[in-house]
């Protein structure tokens, strides 16, 4: 089981680098510089090449990816070109942003999800199966920029009852627990775009699995030995059932991160997803492969515990 | 089951579509009422305490405190305006900042940081007198050294138009004693006292920056400026608040408490929070949703103007690539200019948001622009007549073919191409269909900011082109470079088309050695005589920006310090 662990975590380092490898050539292959848009359409040749030889983006790309590669293995993830600001310190007051909402929003959408799989399976073939069922087809395919701008328009904006935009009120000043409460008031809309999704399709797959599962014999068993049809399903059926729908909110993680980009730009919200696009956009290149690094690490990571977790719910997997 | 489908989908959709009952609908707009002596308190019609202030040159009630919130697009990453050109930083930044000048409305320079100064007649050497008493908000004082410092250590390096406009003029920055500062140019240098506002030459404190490498300074995440206010908290990608600077040089401004910068970076969700009371201050709106905003009056104000962060008096302008054969003709190029309906382009594309250019230069350099200048008008007739002198007379299809057309083969076919910004496709939607009726064919290539650059600046590669030129206060600094034979290269926005004419050159140099305004108007004039006879460029629209604010606050200025009178009712 720890070797397991531990070949698993030693894989995170070539996915990472491997990662950032590709980025870099693709960034760079890119045409366009930082320094245009330094210059933001202003500047001569003087100004130019000043600050390529500045930034050393006047070297070959060798000696860069080389320069880039050793500093990121003595921990310096580099210097944004736009900011002057070491790309650690501007990664680090958004992690805690996309990180709640990217997770509270899989938490969210696995209870949701989960929930209305198993009520519709009990009701299989009913009113209230159909309903699920249809409902969970019509958000699954729904864009989320789509379904982003609808709750906006009906709840921020119609109803006034959620804020439209950031993670807390315009100069917000609260600490402590009011601070809390203002942030979970700002995360209703953004978390609910991505919940919508996701949990319509963990819905379905969790449906299918129990329905699947009440047709075999140690239900029957179950049912024979006086069991409560609650702890039949719950114990017996949802338990068979859970595996697939494990390895699909795993699987969901890279989704919902990129999910979080689409969502963070819409409701302003102020974590990695932001600024993966601005970074982009004016070729920021230290600051773009250090977000990179940390979301891939972020997606291998949650792939790992998806993995040990099926040990948890089915007994007889064992992991080498 | 369809039928409670639907009508959950109509009742949300009604819902959408009902008013809003939010905050705005409560809003009062503060009655402008004259006052005359300033210092006098009254109370307004919430029994708020009302002062009597100036606002824009006049006095008025206004009241005091409250907060002012403001959406911008981006998070700026950096607060210090002196050492980069990008609008983001510029909008989120200046209102901690004063330049030694001030511009007014019609491009006149003002004191600020400095009180008075004189120049000499050859227009070599420019001495200017600070304001005494001026405390950087860490309660240094401001004196010369900071002018000094910063012109030779920030902005001729990293300020990309000061850098490109200045350094290989100016021979030095002195400072006498510790309130005079001189410019000493190698040539005579005109345009100075218009390149020196918070915009194109912010004054930073040198005892913060000395010794340091300015771009990498922490000071540029908490600055320490001379503005109306001063530096709050800055959260990443959240917001920026600025608190007002009690001890700000200009008595009794500003008005309001605290200016917060809310980054929000989806124009759709802008809208949704300026409508539903969260954010009182837009710097700009999409065109359709103006329209409908602009509808609800009494709700809302706006200030229209040619200043933008990103640069004044914006000009879209399409460029002729003079090195390619078939936009090296004249007649071809005159053909294309009468061909496109440019009030169609003022309508549809902008949505009326700017005017139909009359001359080269932006109306908004008002002493500069030519006069009585006649742009080839729209003239479908004339384009075709045109077209034909130039020998595209043959036929494929609705597209013309050569016939006789020197430098090209006959049979060729018309076809051009079109670089623009994907956030332009409008503009090349209408170029394209226009073009079509007079039998030219257009190539749409779509390309971000890089490529786009890299396309027409260092490989030359393209027929025809849009570009957003912002001639800014000056021709010298922001027209010049689309004109100046020794600009063609691979900088980006210089000079497009490559046109190259020695008399135009000659009278560029001659209007930046010359300190007179009327002096200089004549030589600018007689540029554009000659740039509409050669038709570098299709001057195409002039753009301009529209703020919209909430009708609780007002006193809002176009340019650098926006909110430097500004107020709102709580």
């Amino acid at each position: 089981m720890s070797r397991y662990v531990l070949r698993r975590l030693a894989q995170v380092v070539p996915t990472v680098l491997g990662i950032t490898l590709i980025t870099f050539v693709l960034v760079h292959l890119a045409p366009g510089d930082p320094v245009e848009v330094l210059a933001s359409g202003n500047g001569d040749e003087g100004y130019y090449s000043f600050m390529r030889a500045k930034y050393r983006l006047d070297e070959p790309l060798l000696v860069q990816l080389w320069t880039y590669l050793t500093n990121v293995l003595r921990g310096d993830l580099g210097t944004s070109y736009l900011t002057g600001e070491p790309v650690f310190k501007m990664i680090t007051p958004r992690i805690g942003s996309t990180l709640l909402l990217a997770f509270s929003s899989i938490i969210v959408s696995m209870t949701v999800g989960i929930a209305l799989g198993v009520i519709a399976a009990l009701r299989a073939g009913k009113f209230l199966d159909r309903a699920v069922l249809r409902v969970s087809v019509l958000t699954a395919a729904a864009p989320s920029f789509w379904v982003a701008q609808v709750l906006l328009l009906v709840f921020a904006l119609r109803l006034g009852i959620f804020p439209s935009d950031g993670r807390n009120s315009p100069g917000f000043e609260g600490s402590g627990f009011t601070r809390v409460l203002d942030t979970l008031w700002h995360l209703v809309l953004p978390l609910s775009v991505l919940a919508i999704q996701e949990s319509s399709t963990l819905a379905r797959l969790t449906r299918t699995g129990v329905v699947d599962q009440m047709s075999e014999d140690h239900i029957r068993l179950a049912r024979a030995k006086g069991l409560s049809e609650f702890k039949v399903i719950i114990q017996h059926a949802l338990r068979r059932a859970l595996p697939p729908v494990v390895t699909v909110i795993g699987g969901r993680v890279g989704h919902v991160f990129s999910g979080a980009v689409v969502v963070e730009l819409i409701f302003g919200w102020p974590g990695l997803g932001q600024l993966i696009l601005s970074s982009s956009q004016s070729r920021d290149t230290p600051v773009l492969l250090g977000v990179l690094m940390i979301i891939a690490g972020a997606v291998v990571v949650t792939n790992l515990l998806t993995d040990l977790s099926y040990v948890l719910i089915d007994p007889r997997v064992r992991l080498r | 089951m369809r039928k409670i489908l639907s009508i959950a989908l109509s009742s949300l959709l009604s819902i959408s579509m009902l008013p809003a009952w939010s905050a705005n609908a409560a809003t009062t707009a503060i009655p402008k009422a004259p006052c005359t002596k300033e210092g006098d308190a009254a109370r307004g019609p919430k029994k708020e305490k009302l002062v009597c202030a100036e606002v824009q040159g006049s006095k008025i009630w206004v009241p005091r405190g409250g907060d002012l919130v403001v959406a911008i697009s981006q998070d700026p990453g950096s607060l210090n305006p002196a050492a980069t050109t990008a609008g983001a930083v510029h909008t989120a930044s200046e209102l901690m900042f004063n330049g030694l000048v001030e511009l007014d409305d019609k491009l006149n320079p003002v004191p600020e940081l400095a009180e008075s100064w004189t120049v000499n007649k050859k227009a070599t050497i420019y001495t200017f007198k600070l304001r005494r008493g001026v405390k950087w908000h860490d309660g240094q004082p401001f004196t010369s050294a900071d002018v000094k410092y910063t012109f030779d250590e920030v902005l001729l390096k990293y300020h990309s138009r000061t850098r490109a406009a200045m350094l290989s003029a100016l021979s030095v920055v002195n400072t006498p004693d510790k309130y005079t500062v001189k410019f000493i140019f190698k040539e005579s240098y005109g345009p100075l006292l218009l390149q020196l506002d918070v915009t194109e030459a912010p004054i930073v404190p040198a005892h913060i920056y000395r010794g340091s490498d300015p771009t990498k300074n922490p000071a540029n995440l908490a600055p320490i400026g001379t503005g109306p206010f001063k530096f709050g908290s800055y959260t990443r990608g959240a917001e920026i608040v600025l608190n007002k600077n009690p001890d700000y040089f200009k008595k009794g401004k500003p008005y309001l408490d605290r200016v917060i910068m809310r980054v929000i970076p989806n124009s759709a969700t802008q809208v949704v929070a300026f409508e539903s009371g969260s954010v009182d201050f837009l710097w700009g709106i999409p065109g359709p949703q103006r329209a409908r905003l602009l509808a609800r009056k009494k709700v809302f104000d706006t200030l229209v103007t040619r200043r933008n962060p990103g640069g004044a008096n914006c000009m879209m302008t399409v460029s002729f690539n003079l090195r390619r054969s078939i936009t090296s003709n004249l007649g071809v190029r005159q053909a294309i200019f009468h061909a496109l309906n440019r009030e169609a382009f003022l309508r549809n594309v902008i949505f009326s948001e700017g005017s139909v250019a009359v001359s080269p230069f932006s109306k908004g350099i008002v002493w500069a622009w030519g006069r009585n200048l006649k742009l080839p008008e729209y003239s479908t007739a004339k384009a075709n007549a045109l077209l034909d002198a130039a020998g595209w007379t043959g036929r494929d299809g609705s597209t013309r073919t050569a016939q006789g057309v020197s430098g090209v083969a006959n049979g060729t076919k018309l076809s051009i191409d079109f670089l623009h910004f994907p956030t332009f496709s409008a503009y090349a939607e209408l170029y394209k269909a226009q073009l079509r009726e007079v039998g030219i064919d257009v190539r749409l290539r779509p390309l971000e900011s890089g490529p786009f650059s890299t396309a027409v600046f260092r490989n030359r590669d393209f027929d025809t082109n849009i570009i957003s030129y912002c001639n800014g206060n000056d021709p010298e600094i922001g027209i010049r470079r689309m004109y100046d034979s020794a600009q063609i290269g691979s900088v980006a926005f210089s000079n497009a088309a490559a046109y190259s004419n020695m008399t135009v050159d000659g009278l560029f140099q001659q209007a930046r050695n010359t300190l007179s305004i009327s002096q200089r108007q004549g030589l600018y004039q007689k540029i554009q005589e000659q740039l509409v006879k050669d038709v570098p460029y299709v001057w195409l629209v002039e753009t301009k920006g529209t703020r919209i604010f909430t009708s609780s606050c007002g006193g809002f200025r176009a340019y650098s310090l926006f909110a430097e009178e500004a107020y709102c009712s709580s």
